[in-house]
């Protein structure tokens, strides 16, 4: 293994991947992100707890302006970060991973990762804009959902392995198992405790954007590091022999 | 008379510390979009930075837009 190439790869891509996500979320989360804080503002203003003046305005402009210039980069840190991760498992899975070459290899994994580790605990656990979620329970809701991405994560780990110990057809059998497996972490696993208060229609909507732009990283980091995988072969070396 | 020439070999081994720079990076980076609400400048500036919450306010759109519980 190469390995500085290794990781000087699987970090570019992950970086690469997150600038997309970020940039695709600027386009089309944003102005959602924008209505949910203006329902949010108006609650303040109603329940007494800020005053609709010029200087409200201002310090909201100042702090929204920080908040979106950090979508960006907020998007290459995770995306460096999941994208460590996916170079790890990419890695380490390349040999059995089906496809011709390693783009397709890495879009593969990707999709694994995409379905396991993040549509699986989004459908118990959806993205909410602001105004959605009480303080008093973020920490809760953390766990809860880092929870339930390892359970999915793990036990997507766990049936592959199983599933090595079964011939041809018979590999339907842990695939079965992690349905299974999945449904019954989805049902015993605790509600998000907070109630909803906005508008469903906005709420349904800033979820499918929030979607559309997590699959757009993780189509992007399985692009970027099977195209850098391809060409630049970090697994092999090449040792000089004499005869 | 002896010749050189090159031989290619595959090998899938990832050395040690590759791993865990990987897992160190993707924890890291994990906890300051997902998580951090003032710890990490807490540890330079103190409880000041629970109030300040630079870094939550920096990440809170990807964080949304992410599926994090944010507030």
């Amino acid at each position: 293994m190469k390995t500085a190439i290794f990781l000087i790869i699987v970090l570019i891509s992950g970086a690469l991947a997150g600038f997309v996500h970020g940039t695709v979320n600027f386009a089309i989360v944003e102005p959602y992100l924008d209505q949910a804080i203006g329902i949010e503002n108006q609650n303040l203003f109603a329940s007494g707890e800020a005053e609709d003046t010029p200087q409200f305005w201002a310090e909201y402009e100042g702090y929204r302006i920080w908040q979106k210039s950090g979508q960006v980069l907020a998007g290459v840190i995770l995306g460096t970060s999941i994208g460590a991760l996916f170079g790890l498992v990419f890695a380490f899975a390349r040999n059995v991973l089906p496809g011709n070459n390693d783009i397709k290899k890495a879009l593969v994994l990707a999709g694994i990762m995409w379905f396991t580790m993040y549509l699986i605990p989004f459908l118990k656990y959806p993205a909410n804009p602001p105004t959605v979620g009480d303080s008093e329970t973020v920490v809760l809701r953390a766990i809860l959902y880092l929870s339930f991405i390892a359970i999915s994560g793990f036990g997507a780990l766990g049936f592959y392995q199983l599933s090595k110990k079964f011939q041809n057809k018979k590999k339907i059998i842990p695939l079965v198992g992690y349905g299974l497996f999945i449904s019954i972490a989805f049902f015993v696993m605790p509600e998000n405790p907070d109630e909803i208060t906005a508008p469903m229609n906005l709420v349904n909507e800033f979820r499918m954007m929030s979607v559309l732009g997590v699959t757009s990283f993780w189509i992007s980091v399985g692009v970027f590091l099977g195209l850098f995988w391809n060409r630049l072969k970090p697994h092999q070396e090449t040792t000089p022999s004499f005869n | 008379m002896s010749q050189s020439k090159e031989i290619i070999i595959s090998k899938s081994s990832i050395p040690i510390f590759a791993i865990v720079l990987l897992a160190m990076i993707f924890v890291a980076g994990l906890f300051v979009v997902g998580f951090d609400q003032g710890h990490i400048f807490s540890l330079v500036i103190g409880e000041e930075a629970f109030a300040d919450l630079y870094i939550h306010e920096l990440t809170h759109d990807m964080r949304h837009a992410a599926g994090f519980p944010c507030h």
